[in-house]
C-alpha cells in the first residue's frame, strides 16, 4: 500500500470526493437502453402462448440460467448494503451470510419439482392461485393475494426512492457515490452546509453542524432532537426550519430520477412482462459477476495479497476485525477513543459496543437466508415458471458456482478496502464503488468500468421493481380482476386491465416518493423477512402433506405474519430493553433470545398450521387425490 | 388400499429430507467450527491460512467449496427427472377449483 503512485493515493483519500466524471451516467444510459431491448425481445416472446401465461409466467418457459440467477438472489439493496458491513465489522460477516453455501440445493430441491408439478396441475399463475386451487378455497387465495400486494407494495415503494437516488447520484459532481436502501431521508451534506452559509445561517451554527455530515435521520423529529443537543435555544428556533428543510433529500435532481426511473422500469415491464424482469435481472446479475471478478484481481493486487490485506485491516482498525462477534467501529481501535468523542450520540447508538454477530444470530441467520430465500413469494413464482426437472437440476448447479464466485470475493474486495481505505465515515455503503475506482484509476477507460460498477446498483433495483411489478400486477388482474370482479374477462380485457394495473401501481410509488411517510422504512425491513415467514410454511404443506386443511394454511400465514410484526413492532416502538446485537439501523426488531424474528414467526407458523389443520376436518380426499396421485388417463 | 402417490411427491419429499439433512449439517459444522475457533481469541494467536483468519477458512470458506461439490453430487445422482404434467389452454381454465 506504501508504494501507491499519487493519483490512486489522493483516490484512496477520503477526505476528497472521488470523481467519476460521465463514467456514471454512460453507464445509466446504457442500463435503461439495454433493458429497454430486453422489453421488447421478451414482448415478442410472450405473445408465443396465451396472454395470462405468457405475460405473467412467460409461458412457463424458463431456462436453467434465468431460474438459476433471478430466483434466490436477493434484491438490489442486499447486494448494496452487504459490503458495507464487511468493510465495518469485518470477517465475521462471512459467518452472517454462511447460509448461503447451501441455498442454492434449498432453493431449488425443497419445493422447487413439486412446486412446479403442482402449479400445472392448478393452472396456477400466481402464488394466490396456487393455494385457491391446492386447498379448493377461494377465501385462502383471496387472503393470501392480501398478504401478498401489501408485502410487495412496501419492498417496491423503497426500491422506487432507491432508483431515483441513484440516478441523481449518477450525476457527475453529485459527490456522493452509493446509495442504500436503509437511505434516511434527513441528511446533510458538506454541499447543503455551504449552501446553508449562503442561506444566511451564521458560519457558527454551520461550524456545529459539522459533525451531523453523513448521518442520516429517519424522521424530522429525530434530527431537531439532535438539532436542539448541538445548537443554543437562539441558534435552534432562528435556523431549524432552514436546516430540516435543507436536510430533506429530495430535490429536483431527485425527481427528474424518480421520473426517468419510474417511466423505464413501467415501460419495459409493460411490453415484456415476466420475462422482461427476469431477462434484465439475469443480466445485471451476469455484468455483476465480471464486475465483482475484475474487482477481486484488481484489489488484491492493489492490496498486495490477502494476506497482507487481513493484517493491515486488523491494524486499521481492533482485534474484533478478524474475531466473532464482529468489530464495532465506534468502541475498538486505535481510532475509537477520540471518535467515540466527537461523533454525536444519535438516539439509537449506545455507548457500550454492539456485538454484530453473538452465537445465537450466527444461528438465526443460517435459516433467515435458507429459509427465507425457500418462503418467499418472488422466488415460489419463479419455481412455478421452470421450465422442467433438467432445468431445476442445472440451476442448482449453476447458482452454487454463482453464489462462491459472487459472495466470497466480495468479502475479500471490502476486507482489502479496510487495508487501502482506513477509514470511511459515515459513507461506508461507498465501499465498492470507491474500490472500483482506486482499482481502474490507471486503467484505460477505467472511468467508464468504475461508471459500470457504480451502476451496477441501479441495475438491480431496476430488476427488482420490475419483478415486483409483475407479481403485483398479476395479484390485482389474476386474483382480484379475474377472480372476483369480471370472472368473464377476454383475453383483450385481461392484457389492457394488466396494463393500467401497472401504471397505476406505478404511479401510486412515484406519489408516495415524492412525498415520503415516516415509518414506511420500518415496514420494508419487515416485509423482507415477513413475507417468507408468512408463506414457508403454507407452501411447504401445500406441496407435501395431504392432511392440510385450509383453516391450517390460513393459521400458518396469519401466525407467522403477526410474529414477525409484532416482534418489528416492540423493537421499533421501543417497548423492549436496549440489545446491543445485530446491525445498528434505526429500525431494528426486537430479538427474542437474542434470535431473529423470522425464526420465531417460521416455528409459530408452522406450529398453528399442524395444530389447526390436525383440529379441523379432513379436507376433500377427491380434492387431495386430484393433487397427489397419479394422473389417470382423463 | 393401493398406494398411488404420484412419483413426483414422493422423490420430492425424499429430496426436500436430504436437502434440509444438508442444511442441517453445514449450519452446525459451520457455526460451532467457527465460534470455536473464532470467538473470544487473542489477537496474538490470530493464524492466516491462504489471508483467510483460520476460522473463517475451516468454518465457511472450505464448507463452501464442498457444498459446491455436494450441491453438484445432489444435482447428479437424486434429483430425479420426472414428467410435471401439461397445463390445459387457457380457454379451459374456469377458475381452477371451488371457483
Amino acid at each position: 500500500m506504501m508504494n501507491l503512485p499519487p493519483d490512486l493515493l489522493a483516490a484512496a483519500d477520503t477526505s476528497k470526493m472521488p470523481n467519476v466524471g460521465y463514467g456514471a451516467l454512460i453507464a445509466l444510459v446504457v442500463f435503461i437502453f439495454a433493458s429497454l431491448w430486453i422489453g421488447a425481445l421478451a414482448n415478442r416472446k410472450t405473445r408465443e402462448g396465451s396472454f395470462m401465461t405468457g405475460f405473467f409466467l412467460g409461458n412457463r418457459g424458463l431456462g436453467a440460467w434465468a431460474l438459476a440467477l433471478t430466483a434466490t438472489v436477493q434484491s438490489g439493496g442486499t447486494f448494496m448494503g452487504f459490503p458495507s458491513l464487511v468493510y465495518t465489522h469485518g470477517w465475521i460477516v462471512a459467518l452472517w451470510i454462511g447460509g448461503y453455501i447451501v441455498v442454492p440445493i434449498t432453493g431449488f430441491g425443497i419445493l422447487g419439482k413439486r412446486l412446479a408439478q403442482l402449479s400445472r396441475r392448478t393452472e396456477a399463475i400466481t402464488v394466490p392461485d396456487l393455494f385457491r386451487s391446492r386447498f379448493g378455497s377461494p377465501a385462502l387465495g383471496l387472503v393470501a393475494s392480501l398478504f401478498i400486494l401489501l408485502y410487495l407494495s412496501f419492498m417496491m415503494f423503497a426500491q422506487f426512492k432507491a432508483g431515483a437516488i441513484v440516478m441523481k447520484t449518477a450525476w457527475p459532481g453529485s459527490g456522493v457515490l452509493s446509495v442504500n436502501e436503509d437511505q434516511k431521508p434527513f441528511a446533510l451534506s458538506e454541499k447543503d452546509l455551504a449552501a446553508l452559509k449562503e442561506d444566511q445561517v451564521s458560519g457558527a451554527v454551520v461550524e456545529k453542524l459539522a459533525p451531523l455530515i453523513g448521518h442520516g435521520f429517519s424522521t424530522e423529529r429525530e434530527m431537531t432532537a439532535q438539532l436542539k443537543s448541538l445548537l443554543s435555544a437562539e441558534e435552534y428556533t432562528e435556523t431549524k426550519d432552514r436546516i430540516v428543510k435543507r436536510s430533506k433529500q429530495l430535490d429536483r435532481l431527485y425527481l427528474y430520477g424518480l421520473a426517468i426511473f419510474s417511466l423505464t422500469v413501467v415501460a419495459y415491464t409493460l411490453m415484456g412482462g415476466f420475462l422482461a424482469a427476469v431477462w434484465t435481472d439475469m443480466f445485471q446479475s451476469v455484468l455483476m459477476f465480471f464486475g465483482v471478478m475484475v474487482l477481486l484481481f484488481a484489489s488484491l493486487h492493489q492490496a498486495g495479497g490477502l494476506d497482507n490485506a487481513t493484517r493491515t485491516a486488523l491494524k486499521n482498525t481492533g482485534p474484533g476485525y478478524v474475531y466473532g462477534p464482529g468489530y464495532d467501529d465506534k468502541f475498538e481501535g486505535p481510532k475509537a477513543a477520540p471518535n467515540a468523542k466527537t461523533a454525536p450520540r444519535m438516539a439509537y447508538d449506545a455507548a457500550v459496543p454492539r456485538e454484530f454477530l453473538p452465537l445465537s444470530l450466527a444461528l438465526s441467520f443460517f435459516c433467515v437466508w435458507v429459509w427465507s430465500g425457500v418462503g418467499s413469494p418472488a422466488s415460489l413464482v419463479r419455481l412455478m415458471a421452470s421450465q422442467n426437472t433438467q432445468v431445476i437440476r442445472r440451476s442448482i448447479y449453476l447458482l452454487s458456482v454463482y453464489n462462491l464466485g459472487i459472495y466470497l470475493p466480495l468479502i475479500v474486495i471490502c476486507i482489502c478496502g479496510r487495508a487501502l481505505i482506513p477509514e470511511l465515515p459515515g459513507q461506508t455503503d461507498e465501499i465498492v464503488p470507491r474500490m472500483a475506482l482506486l482499482a481502474t484509476a490507471d486503467w484505460p477507460g477505467g472511468s467508464l468500468i468504475a461508471g459500470m460498477i457504480l451502476a451496477a446498483p441501479f441495475g438491480a433495483v431496476m430488476s427488482t421493481v420490475s419483478s415486483y411489478l409483475v407479481v403485483l400486477s398479476s395479484g390485482l388482474v389474476r386474483d382480484i380482476y379475474q377472480r372476483f370482479i369480471r370472472p368473464q374477462a377476454t383475453p383483450g380485457e385481461l392484457r389492457k386491465a394488466a396494463y393500467l394495473s401497472m401504471i397505476f401501481v406505478g404511479a401510486v410509488a412515484v406519489a408516495v416518493n415524492i412525498s415520503p411517510v415516516a415509518y414506511l422504512q420500518a415496514f420494508i425491513v419487515f416485509s423482507a423477512t415477513g413475507s417468507a415467514a408468512t408463506f414457508l410454511i403454507p407452501a411447504i404443506m401445500a406441496c407435501y402433506w395431504r392432511r392440510a386443511t385450509v383453516a391450517g394454511a390460513l393459521a400458518g400465514m396469519i401466525g407467522g405474519a403477526s410474529t414477525v410484526l409484532s416482534l418489528y413492532l416492540l423493537g421499533i416502538l421501543e417497548k423492549t430493553p436496549e440489545q446491543r446485537i445485530g446491525q445498528l439501523t434505526s429500525f431494528r426488531p426486537y430479538y427474542l433470545c437474542e434470535v431473529d424474528p423470522f425464526v420465531w414467526g417460521v416455528l409459530v407458523s408452522g406450529l398453528c398450521s399442524v395444530l389447526v389443520s390436525l383440529l379441523t376436518t379432513p379436507p376433500d380426499q377427491k380434492l387431495v387425490s386430484k393433487m397427489f396421485d397419479k394422473e389417470t388417463a382423463a | 388400499m393401493i398406494d398411488n402417490t404420484d412419483p413426483v411427491v414422493r422423490t420430492g419429499r425424499r429430496e426436500a429430507l436430504i436437502v434440509v439433512s444438508i442444511w442441517l449439517t453445514a449450519a452446525i459444522w459451520s457455526v460451532t467450527t467457527s465460534y470455536w475457533l473464532g470467538y473470544n481469541r487473542p489477537v496474538e494467536e490470530l493464524k492466516l491460512i491462504w489471508g483467510f483468519p483460520e476460522w473463517t477458512f475451516w468454518g465457511v470458506a472450505v464448507p463452501w467449496v464442498v457444498c459446491v461439490i455436494i450441491s453438484w453430487i445432489f444435482g447428479a445422482l437424486f434429483v430425479h427427472d420426472a414428467h410435471l404434467g401439461e397445463e390445459l389452454p387457457e380457454e379451459a381454465d374456469e377458475l381452477g377449483l371451488g371457483g
